[in-house]
C-alpha cells in the first residue's frame, strides 16, 4: 500500500474520531478537527480558484493563445475590487449592475417556465380519463398519473393555498380548507424529516464503514490506535478541567 | 420523579450510544435484508440501458466530500454501468470543493473497467459560474472547458468526437447535494437544449425534487444511500451502499421505537398531571 493511502487513512480516522468526540462534549480535539476542516476547505478553494480562473481561463488563453478579448470581462470583474478604495467605490456598482442584470435576465424567464408554468401544467391534470370513448377512473395510489392521485394533488394544492390566504378570516368552509391544508403540510414536513433522518444516518454509516475498513491490519489498524488515543486524550482533558470547574459548582 | 420523567430526562449520550451501536453492529454482522427497487431508480438504469453503445453520457458530480457517504456510491454505480455499457463518459463538477474527489472516482472506476482517458472518458473538472457554465456548455462545450482536469486541450479528444455542445449529449445525470445541481441542470440545460436529464441526490433534498420527477422534468431520481443500494442491485454489483442498508434499517427501527417511547412517556406524564390537577380541584 502506498504511503499516501496510509497517511490518508490515519488522518481521516483521526479527524473522524476527533469530530465524534463532540457527542460526548465540546472539547479541544473536536475544535482542532473543526478548525482544520475550515482552514483546509478555504485553502483548497483558493488554490483551485486561482488555478482554474486566473491561470487556465484568463492567463493562458490571453498570453499563450492571444485571446485579448478576455480583457473585457476581466476589467468588469476587477471593478469589484474598487469597493476597497473608498473614493472609487462607485465603480464597483457597474460590475454589480452587470451581474444583477445578466443574472436576472437569464434566470427569470427560465425559472418561471420551469418551476411555475411546468408545475401548474402538471397540477392541472384530467380528473377522469377517456379510454376508447368511455370515461374511466383509475384508483391506483402507486401510479403517480392515476386519476385518484390527480384529485389528491388538486385538493392538496388548493387547500395549502387556502392556508396561506390571509386576506379573509379562516371561518366556515375556508377554515375547513385551511385545516386540510395543514394536514397536507404536516405530511410533507414528515416526509422531509424522514428523508433527513435517513440522510444523516447515511453519513454516520459512511464514516463507520471507513472506520471498520481502517481497523484492518493492512492500514496498521489506525481506527483502534487512534480510538485509544482519543479516549485517553478526552480522559486527560476531563481530569485537567475538573479542578477548575469544581469550585465554581460549590 | 416517575419512571417516565426519568426516561425523558435521560442523558442524550445514551441515545447517541444506542444509535451508534444500532449502526455499527449490522455493519459488522450484516443480515442482508431484501432491497426493493423503486420505479424512479429503475428509470435511470433503464434509460442508460436503452442508449446505444458509444452514446455520450455526462455525469455532473455536484457535491462535496460532506455528502460523500450518500452520493459517492451513486457515482460508482452509475460509472460502472455506463462503462460496462460502453458509453462515452464526460465527467465534471459544478462544486469546487468536490473537484479532487470527482476526479478520483472517475479515474478509479475507469481504470477498474479498463477504460482510457481521452478515448473512453474525460474529466473536465470545475469551472466557475454554476448556471453560466451550463449555458456556456449549451452553446460551445470547448469554450466552457478549453482544457480538461489534467490541462489537456479538450478539442480533438476522441471521447468528444462529434460533441459540440449539450445538444449532442444523450443523457445527463446530476448527482447533487443542493444547489447548484439537478434543478439548475433542468432550468438552464434541459429546458433549453433538450437533452434527457436524470438525477441523484442526498436524502435531505429528495422530497423537493419529486415534483420534477412527477412532471417529467427529470426522468428518474436516485435518492440517498438507499437509491445507491437499489442501483447497485440493478447492475448486479453490490458495494458500500448495499452493505449500509442493514444498518440503515436497524437505525430507522431504533429511531421509530424511540419516537414511540418518548410519546408514550410524554402522554403518561400529561395524563398523570391532569389527574393530579383534577384531584387538587376536588
Amino acid at each position: 500500500m502506498s504511503f499516501e493511502l496510509l497517511l490518508g487513512a490515519w488522518v481521516a480516522t483521526g479527524l473522524t474520531l476527533f469530530i465524534f468526540t463532540f457527542l460526548y462534549e465540546d472539547n479541544p480535539l473536536f475544535k482542532l478537527a473543526e478548525h482544520l476542516y475550515v482552514g483546509i476547505s478555504v485553502g483548497y478553494a483558493i488554490v483551485k480558484t486561482y488555478d482554474t480562473v486566473v491561470i487556465r481561463l484568463i492567463y493562458e488563453p490571453m498570453v499563450k493563445q492571444g485571446d485579448w478579448s478576455l480583457l473585457i470581462p476581466l476589467a468588469i470583474g476587477m471593478l469589484m475590487l474598487a469597493r476597497y478604495v473608498p473614493k472609487a467605490t462607485w465603480m464597483s456598482r457597474i460590475a454589480f449592475a452587470f451581474i444583477v442584470g445578466v443574472g436576472s435576465g437569464l434566470a427569470i424567464p427560465r425559472v418561471v417556465s420551469s418551476f411555475i408554468l411546468k408545475q401548474v401544467e402538471d397540477t392541472v391534470r384530467p380528473l377522469a380519463s377517456m379510454v376508447q370513448g368511455n370515461p374511466t377512473f383509475s384508483f391506483s395510489l402507486a401510479d403517480p398519473a392515476s386519476n385518484l392521485n390527480a384529485i389528491i394533488l388538486l385538493v392538496g394544492v388548493v387547500s395549502v393555498l387556502f392556508y396561506f390566504f390571509f386576506s379573509i378570516e379562516h371561518k366556515g368552509p375556508v377554515q375547513v380548507a385551511a385545516r386540510t391544508g395543514i394536514l397536507f403540510l404536516m405530511i410533507a414536513f414528515g416526509a422531509a424529516f424522514g428523508y433527513t433522518v435517513m440522510a444523516r444516518m447515511s453519513l454516520l454509516i459512511g464514516r463507520l464503514t471507513d472506520l471498520i475498513e481502517y481497523a484492518g491490519p493492512s492500514y496498521g489498524r489506525p481506527s483502534l490506535w487512534l480510538a485509544a488515543v482519543t479516549v485517553v486524550g478526552l480522559v486527560l482533558w476531563s481530569m485537567k478541567r475538573r479542578p477548575q470547574t469544581e469550585p465554581t459548582e460549590e | 420523579m416517575t419512571f417516565a420523567e426519568r426516561m425523558l430526562k435521560i442523558d442524550r449520550r445514551i441515545i447517541f450510544a444506542v444509535i451508534g451501536l444500532c449502526t455499527l453492529l449490522p455493519l459488522l454482522y450484516p443480515v442482508g435484508l431484501a432491497i426493493r427497487i423503486s420505479p424512479e431508480v429503475k428509470a435511470v438504469h433503464d434509460y442508460i440501458e436503452s442508449l446505444p453503445e458509444g452514446s455520450v453520457f455526462l455525469l455532473s458530480l455536484d457535491f462535496d466530500p460532506a455528502s460523500k457517504p450518500e452520493l459517492y456510491p451513486q457515482a460508482v454505480a452509475l460509472l460502472r454501468h455506463a462503462f460496462k455499457h460502453n458509453l462515452r463518459v464526460i465527467g465534471m463538477t459544478l462544486w469546487l470543493p468536490g473537484t479532487g474527489m470527482a476526479n478520483e472516482v472517475i479515474t478509479r472506476i475507469a481504470e477498474e473497467q479498463g477504460k482510457v482517458n481521452g478515448k473512453d472518458y474525460v474529466f473536465l473538472g470545475w469551472s466557475p459560474g454554476g448556471s453560466s457554465v451550463i449555458i456556456n456548455m449549451g452553446q460551445d462545450l470547448y469554450k466552457a472547458f478549453p482544457t480538461d482536469y489534467g490541462n489537456q486541450p479538450t478539442k480533438g479528444l476522441a471521447v468528444l468526437n462529434g460533441v459540440q455542445n449539450l445538444r449532442d449529449v444523450s443523457y445527463v445525470v446530476s448527482l447533487a447535494a443542493g444547489t447548484t445541481g439537478i434543478e439548475t441542470w433542468y432550468v438552464f440545460g434541459k429546458d433549453k437544449y433538450k437533452f434527457e436529464l436524470g438525477g441523484g441526490c442526498t436524502g435531505v433534498i429528495a422530497p423537493g425534487l419529486y415534483p420534477l420527477l412527477r412532471s417529467g422534468q427529470i426522468n428518474g431520481l436516485i435518492g440517498g444511500l438507499r437509491g445507491a443500494a437499489e442501483y447497485e442491485v440493478l447492475i448486479g454489483q453490490k458495494g458500500r451502499a448495499v452493505a449500509g442498508m442493514d444498518a440503515q434499517s436497524v437505525t430507522h427501527f431504533a429511531i421509530i421505537v424511540l419516537v414511540i417511547l418518548c410519546n408514550v412517556f410524554y402522554l403518561s406524564i400529561r395524563k398523570a398531571r391532569q389527574a393530579q390537577g383534577q384531584g387538587g380541584h376536588s
